[in-house]
């Protein structure tokens, strides 16, 4: 008993000193944050834990090194030169509570716009509770919902799910002809998501417009343990190009077992898993020369992204990259807007075109969105493993090197 | 009469509790979804707590009402108040369908078979795309807000219904422990052979509470997906976040008792949320370890839930009374 009392007493004398100190400090402290302009909250919701975390992880490291650039440079000028306040939380991996943590951010953080939230699922959630409280969401998230719901408030940053789907099957039949060999009978693999779905649905309508046999069309559940399945039928359906789509852990079962089963067609993966340093690092020599679509990728602007892998030690993914130019177009939103009010704010993002920063890191260079919230600048690139990095093959007049084609 | 005094006073301060929160505002939302899985560990607590029946897949009757509700509202247009009721009926006939050959089970067989019913409802949810929506998810339409319709501008009345929904399955757990047919569960639980011996029908019993707590979950699944707007298969039929949680919720409460389910509710849903608002921007993860440390913490300190902790204190309470 003597123990915790003497413990109390402990306590109280230490926050009394505390308590001194700040009431003290107080008058300082408020003075200084008179001088300076109100920071403007902008809320960050990533996965960051569960299956989806490197992801999450990669996008906020886009999003806090435009954010640090651009307090370093000064703030926002039209705001009296306001820092930006990045709030981050974590979405999880279950779309309710992505809602409640953006509930949170707008409540107790009042925060004026949400990036987020990579995974389309999470995406959609937030986007239900920031359309009914008026807070501009930007995401790169693909899901074609996402712009197709008629919401007032939400803007897409890349090209949609079924764009994507399309352009990985046209892109690589152009690489195809390009380099002398046809495709007539192809395999799609994809996983059981709402990112999997929507972009394999692009690619079998592609595939039916370019009158291409569809020769195996297989869903499997995230996470899958055993690909041996699927590779076998990959095997017997006789396919010239595997197009799978999947996360991180799916990408590597399914490259490797496919190597290592000595079966060589061109893979052309759906982003996600296959665009990202870990997809190399867990592959090796099988990764040569992998294809994949993705929405953006880091190649096309150098001068911009090397700050990342400089800051970060690996090259800027797409959903960092993508992440980065959301909060750039967001700022030069707010800058034009003259305000950090979320209305002010949807509207300078509406119908304006923002070029300049990072924009240019996107295909199209700018940034344009359409009444539904899409831009409609971006168009997805294909790129090629090549070395440890990630070479831009199409389409030609972005291309920085020549698609390798061996089937 | 004390106890009844007690019990009007604690249902006052919580009918007041929502009018004190902002309307729009966060914590109104997390005080919905706490009232919502404690209502849900009370139904989880009628087979697991009075039959003595570990379920890990009460998700797949959670996912029925939520998807049932929805698919109606969104190809019918039919108010979800009744679509709640449809709901219940599909999740009844779900539990019987998989209490016939699952109740002969016992013990971990038993939450085995269960948990992989829930991931075989995951499962069709996620292929039958045409009904579904598929992996996409259903997004509730908003429609003007109107009682009728169960569409609200904010979270009070969600909260509301919350409350009367947890008031309602708390009712019915109790009546259940006290009527006839919770002593024929108590004499199942402590020696089935016996309570076969002197006549009890057990196979009927386990059934009845079975699709009792199946149709309870479902309409449950109505009001969240409600509240949520938003969900996917993996949301509603998800083992971890809904069929375990719930579980888990009963557990660390105290299983079997009425109050169990709400001390659980009241202790996991808010720590939840305030680990994810402390931790979550700092290193990833570190929000669900802390809060993982906490829940062991919390199970080793009283095995046998919060109840023993509030037994206590009523007991220290009454001794002072008397002397």
């Amino acid at each position: 008993m003597s123990k915790t009392t003497s413990h109390r007493g402990g306590l109280s004398r230490r926050s009394l000193l505390a308590g001194t100190a700040s009431l003290l400090a107080s008058p300082m402290i408020v003075s200084s944050a008179r001088a300076q302009a109100k920071p403007v909250n902008i809320g960050v919701i990533m996965p960051l834990s569960g299956a989806n975390a490197q992801f999450g992880i990669n996008s906020r490291n886009g999003i806090e090194l435009v954010a640090d650039e651009i307090n370093a440079a000064g703030g926002i000028k039209a705001l009296g030169g306001a820092k930006i306040n990045l709030i981050v939380a974590d979405a999880t991996s279950t779309p309710t509570t992505a809602g409640t943590v953006a509930q949170r951010l707008i409540t107790q953080n009042e925060v004026t716009a949400i990036l987020g939230a990579f995974a389309s699922s999470l995406t959609i959630a937030i986007s239900e509770v920031t359309e009914r409280r008026d807070i501009p969401l930007l995401t790169m998230s693909f899901a074609d919902q996402i712009t197709g719901r008629g919401f007032k408030n939400i803007f897409q940053i890349v090209a949609k799910a079924s764009a994507l789907g399309k352009a990985q099957l046209d892109y690589t039949l152009a690489i195809a002809q390009a380099s002398g060999a046809k495709i007539d009978k192809i395999a799609i693999m994809y996983e059981d998501t709402a990112y999997g779905t929507a972009q394999a649905a692009g690619l079998r309508a592609a595939a039916k417009a370019a009158n291409i046999d569809i020769a195996m069309d297989d869903a499997y559940p995230l996470g899958i343990t055993d690909t041996t399945p699927l590779i076998n039928k990959l095997r017997a359906s006789g396919a010239q190009a595997v197009f799978p789509v999947s996360y991180l852990n799916d990408s590597l079962l399914l490259i490797r077992t496919m190597r290592q089963q000595r079966i060589t067609i061109p893979a052309i993966g759906g982003a996600a898993g296959y665009v990202i340093p870990d997809f190399e690092k867990g592959l090796g020599e099988f990764a040569e020369n992998v294809l994949s679509i993705a929405p953006a990728n880091y190649d096309l602007a150098p001068d911009l992204t090397e700050r990342f892998r400089k800051r970060f030690g690996y090259f800027m993914v797409h959903e960092a990259l993508e992440h980065a130019v959301a909060l750039d177009v967001l700022v030069q939103a707010i800058e034009k807007a003259k305000s950090a009010k979320a209305e002010d704010v949807t509207i300078a993002l509406r119908g304006a075109k923002f070029t300049g920063g990072w924009t240019k890191a996107m295909t199209g260079g700018a940034v344009e969105f359409d009444s539904t919230g899409l831009n409609t600048l971006s168009v997805p690139v294909m790129a090629q493993w090549r070395n440890k990095e990630l070479v831009t093959v199409w389409p030609k007049d972005v291309a920085k090197g020549t698609a390798v084609w061996k089937s | 009469m004390k106890r009844w005094i007690a019990i009007l006073a604690v249902i006052a301060i919580a009918a007041v509790l929502p009018l004190l929160l902002s309307p729009t505002g966060y914590w109104i939302r997390v005080l919905t979804f706490t009232l919502l899985f404690a209502a849900m560990a009370q139904v989880w607590n009628i087979i697991g707590g009075l039959a003595n029946q570990t379920s890990l897949g009460h998700a797949a009757f959670f996912g029925i009402g939520a998807y049932t509700s929805t698919i109606l509202v969104l190809k019918f247009g039919i108010s979800p108040w009744i679509g709640m009721f449809a709901g219940g009926f599909l999740g009844g006939i779900a539990a019987l369908i998989i209490a016939v050959p699952t109740m002969r089970l016992q013990g971990h067989y038993f939450a085995l078979a269960t948990l992989a019913f829930g991931e075989v409802m995951r499962v069709i949810a996620n292929v039958w795309t045409s009904l579904t929506g598929g992996p996409v998810g259903l997004s509730v339409p908003f429609v003007p807000p109107s009682i009728a319709a169960y569409s609200f501008k904010q979270l009070l009345p969600h909260a509301y219904i919350a409350l009367i929904a947890l008031i309602i399955v708390t009712v019915i757990f109790e009546a259940i422990r006290r009527s006839a047919m919770g002593y024929r569960l108590r004499a199942i639980k402590e020696n089935p052979a016996a309570a076969e011996v002197i006549g009890i029908d057990t196979t009927k019993v386990k059934l009845q509470t079975a699709v009792i707590s199946g149709v309870l979950m479902a309409m449950l699944g109505t009001l969240y997906a409600q509240v949520a707007v938003f969900f996917d298969p993996d949301t509603v039929f998800s083992a971890a976040s809904i069929s375990i949680r719930v579980a888990l919720i009963a557990i660390l409460g105290g299983v079997g008792t009425a109050i169990g389910p709400i001390l659980g509710a009241l202790f996991i849903i808010p720590v939840e949320e305030l680990m994810n608002d402390l931790f979550s921007s700092g290193a990833a993860g570190l929000s669900q370890l802390i809060f993982g440390v906490i829940l062991i913490a919390v199970i080793l300190w009283r095995p046998r839930g919060f109840i023993t902790v509030f037994d206590s204190l009523m007991a220290r309470f009454s001794n002072k009374a008397r002397s």
